[in-house]
């Protein structure tokens, strides 16, 4: 099931609707979460980080899909702000208001490694389609691209020179939002910050392939499937179209690169994402309101209202059916209990001894018992075993038939002695008697 | 039955039951006559899954009186087959034995719950023999698998089938353990399996009994390679019959424990931390291979790591990497410390086991990598170290086949990240593996040796030769090529075919970021291969030959699509390859190269598909007239299809790029040209700029999308005119382009000073010659541009150039601005051209 699920940056619950029929689904309890501070893990259960206002403490909730209330509380060692977890949900990566990125192991709950990544605080943090680099972006204004391969390369990191791949401080202010697009290692990132700019990267040159200046600041960013356009959802309301593959003009009325712009005219755009159609777009407003828009003809496709606050986040989820189907529920219930709270600190001794990994994932669906039926298969090479007649339990096999042919034989010779016997002595008998001898000489 | 009672068609319900009873009367055996050929049973068995002779399906409106027939057809056929099952010859009981098995798969779910408790108990009595045919028994293990599966497939019934399933298991241990004959041991080891995993329950309480029994069966070290693994796959599979994390754990404990007891043994003398005891290496009888058991132990954690279990469990993945990494290390060299303590005849029977054992390792290293696939980023790094020092070292072909393989799994799961770490290695191995004449003669592997120096003999070829004069080194190609008949060649083929594999992964995760000095290279290589491999024609799909043939045509495939700077330098040859390839009618070779031939249409016409499908709106409003506006004049054009002639199809191809492009040359008409292609890509306006018609101020192409990025656009401005770019709108737009960017290393020197301009003028010397689609500096410029992201910023030049450009001729300019803006992309689909 398709559900658009929205959190708020004050405490109005975690939203969740049905896209389809647009019901409101079960609305998870205490959440307030940041721009980018709830994620789906691996489409099994949310998460959210909870940075607390004017505090040195924050925390990261779990909630699964069946309960409203929170599950498993963390604490991690500062607050953290964006959240992102792979697409099986075997990370999260969670990004600190002191610039370090931290990494956990969802199973177990480790904290695998974190490393500073940023002199200011981490705002977003996005992965490639590959799940391979990671991108984030800072208050600073930086963007950071690192390899996860390099990170966890003790002997690789000692070499380098820097942890990261690529570093672009082209933004001046506040980087609000990263997306990046299909194609593993030749895919494009791009950023939208408080300059007032989204800017095209490329992953692999590592370089700027394009800066597009907007009217009004982007908070938010999502990309055409196709990469033919992104949707940028500005502080003023509107939905920007920028031109990525598409052709584009320089007199368009909001400058080089923006082809158009819808809206609602309502208040500033928070968060945008795609449908898996890839046409109809959701969009969150500091309104409160969700809007889905069909990308094709501009129109709202539906409303939905999550709260007087501001939406901070909204996220596109295939839900598990969990309902509809109690059997499968059942099978896996005891995957269905959440995994352990997050470590705070990583456990030094854990160095030493070494990681541990956890099978069977997150992410391994319920296998169907892969067993086939065998013995025509079994029958047939026995037929082909007794055609060769090379084999001991062929041969074996004749013998004991043999020995079955013979026992009966046997007795069919007894039987046949036994009747052969009978007919004798009555013939004797019947000869001797006088009786008969004369009939018999008479005829 | 009437004579003349015929049926409506073979499909037809009233033949099965006829069908069914002829069968019986005829082919099936019975208690009377005597049963001389088995093989009937093998058509009686096809014939009945072809027709679903037992299945008792019907549809609804079927005539009840045909149902009844069947019905009775079946029961007569059960009857059959429980008689000769209780048969006392045992060629007509092993008969019924095998009918029942199938009669289980193959019956109607009704009359299999009705009735399979009676057919399991009949088939438990002939496990439960001790004496009796093997044959029997090998049969009656297969057909109880087949009825505990089908049984495991029923949901309802699952504490009858574990309360059945439980009476199974000592019989089987008593199989294991007395019966010498493999094959009942391997039935029973598969039937054990099946019960663990369909009834896992039932095995509870034999728990101990069953991994006592399954583990000295492994370690009697007499079983062969299949029954290990069998075994191995029971022991594996049984902690599930437990359910918990501790059992799993324990197990997987227990086995690495064994698995280094035994390397302690059998690496005794080569390992310096290891104490060594000479006597205790010397007692091994040379016959008797030792490491059976090992490699059980090692299938067994194999199969644990990548099967699946109820409850999650911590697998010790270091322990794992440990005993993997020892064994790799070990290569039969002394360490000067030891040469004192170590006999040379030691040292001989450990070398000859090794490259067993480094099998073995490698082996549970690939599940390592296959079994926690989604966690393995924090072992990654030391995972390739180990592999890549390895494939160094490493020269047989079977440990290579299964480094490479591993590097593959472990590019395609990682993802772009790995690359770097990897890539050296690889391709120096893949050199090496590939490259006869180039490779063989440093790198040598003594099997490779004995090929090389002429022993092997010339075959007379499958296809022709086309080319009757080789050179050298050609020659010497071909007849390692050539070789792929005889034995130890197909162990070369399939270490090709694998590195081959390893280099299309490399090639398809990381070759945006891998530089050119190694794709330049692996480009050439696989190409020449590939046309090597080719030269003579397609083998059969059954041949190693046809495997190397389409792993090699994959690879290349990856080598053109993989993102380059430059048109792959090998296009077309390769596309020349696969088309003969596709000729190859019905193999796979044909069915791939027909994949290839559409993969690579898009790297040959790029498509950059718009979000919306908008239609063209000046085509459907003017039909065969269009009015366009340039530069303040009406102009009236003919349609495209109506000045050329053809029918073009109307607006279905107004968004088709291509077509665009290409009518553009045909055409000779610039304004027209420039105009079309703006209303196919821009779509929404209804209106033209008029500098459209004179210079660029299009971007027409993006470069996002990465495949197409070619400034199409057309000018006819002079390029002197460009000296005033630097005016105008330069400072709004930044541009981040330096013009190093357009050094591309193939161009010409006049390229290279027209092309700095930027743009305009490339496309003007595109324009200027409508012919140059074939002209050699147009498909430079095509095959430049698909996979440069250069282009891009090429293109934010040519834009600015226009730009800058357009401000100096500003008559209409900002009427056209208004227009565009009251027409907010893309809300209004339809507009009079004339408006303006």
């Amino acid at each position: 099931m398709e559900v658009v699920v929205a959190s708020s940056s004050i405490d109005a619950g975690i939203g969740c609707w049905d896209i389809r029929t647009g019901n409101e689904q079960l609305r998870y309890k205490s959440c307030a979460s940041p721009p980018h501070g709830l994620v789906s893990v691996g489409n099994r259960f949310l998460a959210s980080s909870q940075p607390r206002e004017s505090s040195t403490s924050g925390s990261i909730l779990y909630w699964s899909w069946k309960k409203p209330q929170v599950e498993v509380k963390s604490f991690p060692a500062e607050p953290i702000k964006p959240l992102v977890s792979n697409s099986v949900g075997s990370y999260l990566i969670g990004g600190g208001a002191s610039g370090y990125i931290y990494f956990w192991e969802v199973p177990t709950g480790r904290l695998l490694w974190k490393w500073h990544a940023h002199y200011r605080a981490v705002t977003c943090l996005v992965l490639s389609d590959d799940d391979s680099l990671l991108i984030s972006g800072s208050e600073d204004g930086c963007v950071r691209v690192w390899s996860l391969f390099m990170i966890f390369d003790k002997i690789g990191r000692a070499e380098a020179k820097h942890l990261y791949e690529h570093s672009f401080s082209e933004h001046t202010l506040r980087v609000t939002d990263v997306v990046a697009g299909y194609g593993g290692s030749n895919a494009i990132i791009v950023s939208a910050s408080e300059d007032r700019t989204c800017k095209v990267w490329s992953l692999s040159k590592g370089r700027l392939l394009r800066n597009i200046e907007f009217p009004s600041i982007i908070n938010a960013i999502a990309l055409d499937p196709g990469e033919h356009v992104f949707f940028a959802g500005g502080r003023d309301g509107k939905i920007y179209i920028a031109a990525l593959g598409a052709g584009s003009s320089s007199d368009s009325i909001y400058g080089m690169h923006i082809i158009g712009s819808f809206s609602d005219h309502s208040k500033s755009v928070t968060c945008l994402s795609f449908c898996a159609d890839g046409i109809s777009l959701v969009s969150g407003s500091e309104d409160g309101l969700i809007r889905i828009w069909d990308t094709k003809s501009h129109n709202i496709i539906r409303m939905f209202r999550h709260s007087k606050g501001p939406v901070s986040n909204v996220l596109v989820v295939s839900r598990p059916e969990m309902i509809l189907n109690p059997q499968a529920s059942l099978r896996r219930k005891h995957l269905s209990v959440l995994p352990p709270a997050l470590e705070r600190y990583s456990d030094s001794t854990e160095e030493a001894v070494g990681l541990k990994a956890v099978i069977p994932d997150w992410s391994a669906p319920a296998e169907p018992l892969d067993v086939s039926y065998i013995s025509e298969h079994v029958m047939n090479n026995q037929i082909e075993e007794i055609q060769r007649q090379g084999s001991y339990a062929a041969a074996e096999m004749e013998t004991e038939r043999l020995k079955q042919d013979l026992k009966k034989a046997a007795q069919m010779l007894q039987q046949l002695r036994k009747s052969y016997d009978g007919l004798h002595e009555f013939c004797v008998n019947e000869l001797m008697s006088e009786n008969g001898f004369n009939e018999l000489y008479m005829k | 039955m009437a004579a003349f009672d015929h049926f409506h068609d073979m499909y037809d319900v009233a033949l099965k039951p006829r069908l069914l009873r002829t069968l019986l009367e005829e082919q099936v055996p019975d208690e009377k006559q005597p049963f001389r050929n088995p093989s009937v049973l093998s058509s009686v068995v096809s014939i009945i899954k072809t027709h679903g002779l037992l299945s008792e399906s019907f549809y609804p409106s079927i005539d009840k009186g045909h149902l009844g027939s069947w019905k009775s057809a079946v029961d007569d056929w059960v009857d059959r087959i429980l008689k000769l099952v209780s048969s006392n010859m045992p060629d007509k009981c092993w008969a019924g034995i095998c009918l029942l098995g199938v009669t289980c798969s193959e019956c109607s779910t009704s009359r299999f719950l009705a009735s399979y408790s009676a057919w399991f108990n009949e088939l438990l009595s002939h496990i439960q023999l001790s004496s009796g045919s093997q044959f029997v028994k090998v049969a009656s293990c297969a057909s109880t698998s087949d009825l505990l599966t089908r049984l495991g497939g029923s949901p309802n019934v699952k504490k009858d089938g574990t309360s059945h399933a439980g009476k199974l298991v000592q019989p089987i241990l008593k199989l294991l353990n007395e019966d010498h004959s493999e094959a009942a041991c391997e039935a029973g080891a598969y039937l054990l399996s099946i019960i663990i995993t369909v009834f896992p329950s039932s095995v509870h309480r034999f728990y101990n009994n069953v991994e006592d029994a399954l583990v000295s069966k492994i370690m009697t070290g007499n079983c062969t390679p299949k029954l290990l693994k069998k075994l191995a796959c029971c022991l594996a599979l049984l902690p599930k019959s437990r359910g918990d994390e501790e059992s799993w754990c324990l197990m997987m404990q227990k086995i690495l424990l064994s698995i280094s007891s035994q390397l302690n043994e059998a690496l005794e003398g080569l390992e310096e931390e290891s104490k060594h005891d000479e006597a205790i290496a010397l007692l091994v009888p040379a016959g008797k291979s030792p490491h059976h058991p090992i490699r059980g132990s090692a299938d067994c954690s194999s199969t644990m790591l990548t099967s699946s279990f109820p409850v999650r469990v911590i697998v010790p993945v270091p322990a794992l990497l440990a005993m993997v990494r020892r064994v790799l290390l070990v290569d039969g060299s002394l360490p000067r410390s030891l040469l004192s303590f170590t006999t040379a005849m030691q040292q001989e029977f450990i070398c000859s086991q090794l490259p067993v054992l480094h099998l073995y390792s490698l082996e549970v290293l690939a599940a390592v990598v296959k079994g926690i696939s989604s966690q393995l980023l924090p072992h990654a790094a030391d995972i390739v170290r180990l592999l890549t020092e390895y494939l160094k070292r490493c020269r047989f072909s079977e440990l290579r086949i299964k480094v490479y393989s591993i590097i593959k799994v472990l590019l395609i799961s990682m993802g772009v990240g790995i690359v770097s770490s990897l890539s050296q290695e690889l391709i120096n191995g893949a050199f090496v593996d590939l490259n006869p004449a180039d490779g063989w003669s440093s790198v040598t592997s003594p099997s490779v040796i004995s090929h090389s120096s002429g022993e092997a003999t010339l075959r007379p070829h499958r296809g022709k030769r086309k080319h009757t004069t080789l050179f050298p080194e050609e020659k010497h190609n071909t007849l390692c090529l050539e070789l792929e008949e005889s034995k130890d060649s197909s162990t070369l083929m399939a270490v090709k075919i694998a590195a081959l594999g390893a280099l299309e992964a490399l090639l398809t995760v990381g070759s945006a970021l891998g530089n050119d000095n190694w794709r330049s290279s692996i480009d050439k290589l696989l190409i020449t291969l590939t046309t090597d491999a080719c030269r003579r024609g397609w083998a059969h799909d059954e041949a190693t030959w046809a495997d190397f043939q389409h792993s090699a045509l994959r690879a290349l495939l990856a080598s053109l699509l993989a993102p380059a700077r430059v048109r792959p330098p090998y296009l077309a040859q390769g596309l020349d390859i696969f088309r003969k390839g596709k000729q190859a009618t019905g193999t796979k070779v044909a069915e791939f190269c027909t994949h290839a031939l559409l993969a690579l249409e898009v790297l040959i016409h790029p498509r950059v598909l718009p979000l919306v499908d908008f239609p063209s709106p000046s085509m459907k409003t003017f039909g065969g007239q269009r009015e366009f506006e340039f530069g303040g004049r009406k102009q009236n054009f003919p349609s495209r299809g109506g000045m050329l002639g053809m029918d073009l199809g109307g607006d279905s191809d107004a968004d088709d790029y291509l077509n665009e492009i290409y009518l553009e040359n045909v055409d000779g008409n610039v304004s027209m040209a420039s105009a079309e292609k703006a209303i196919s890509l821009e779509g929404k306006k209804n209106t033209y700029i008029d500098q459209n018609a004179e210079r660029p101020s299009h971007i027409l192409v993006d470069e996002s999308t990465d495949r197409k990025a070619e400034p199409k656009d057309t000018s006819q401005k002079p390029p002197s005119s460009i000296t005033d770019v630097t005016s105008g709108r330069r400072n709004c737009d930044e541009m981040m382009l330096v013009p190093e960017h357009f050094n591309e290393p193939i161009q010409r020197p006049e390229e290279l000073s027209s092309r700095r301009v930027g743009g305009s003028l490339v496309a003007e010397r595109q324009y200027g010659k409508p012919e140059s689609v074939g002209d050699g500096d147009t498909l430079h410029l095509l095959g430049t541009a698909p996979s440069d992201r250069d282009l891009l910023a090429a293109m934010d030049i040519s834009v600015e150039n226009a730009v800058a450009d357009a401000d100096t001729l500003k008559p209409s300019q900002a009427g056209l601005d208004n227009d565009s803006s009251s027409d907010p992309f893309p809300d209004i689909v339809d507009g009079d051209p004339d408006s303006d």
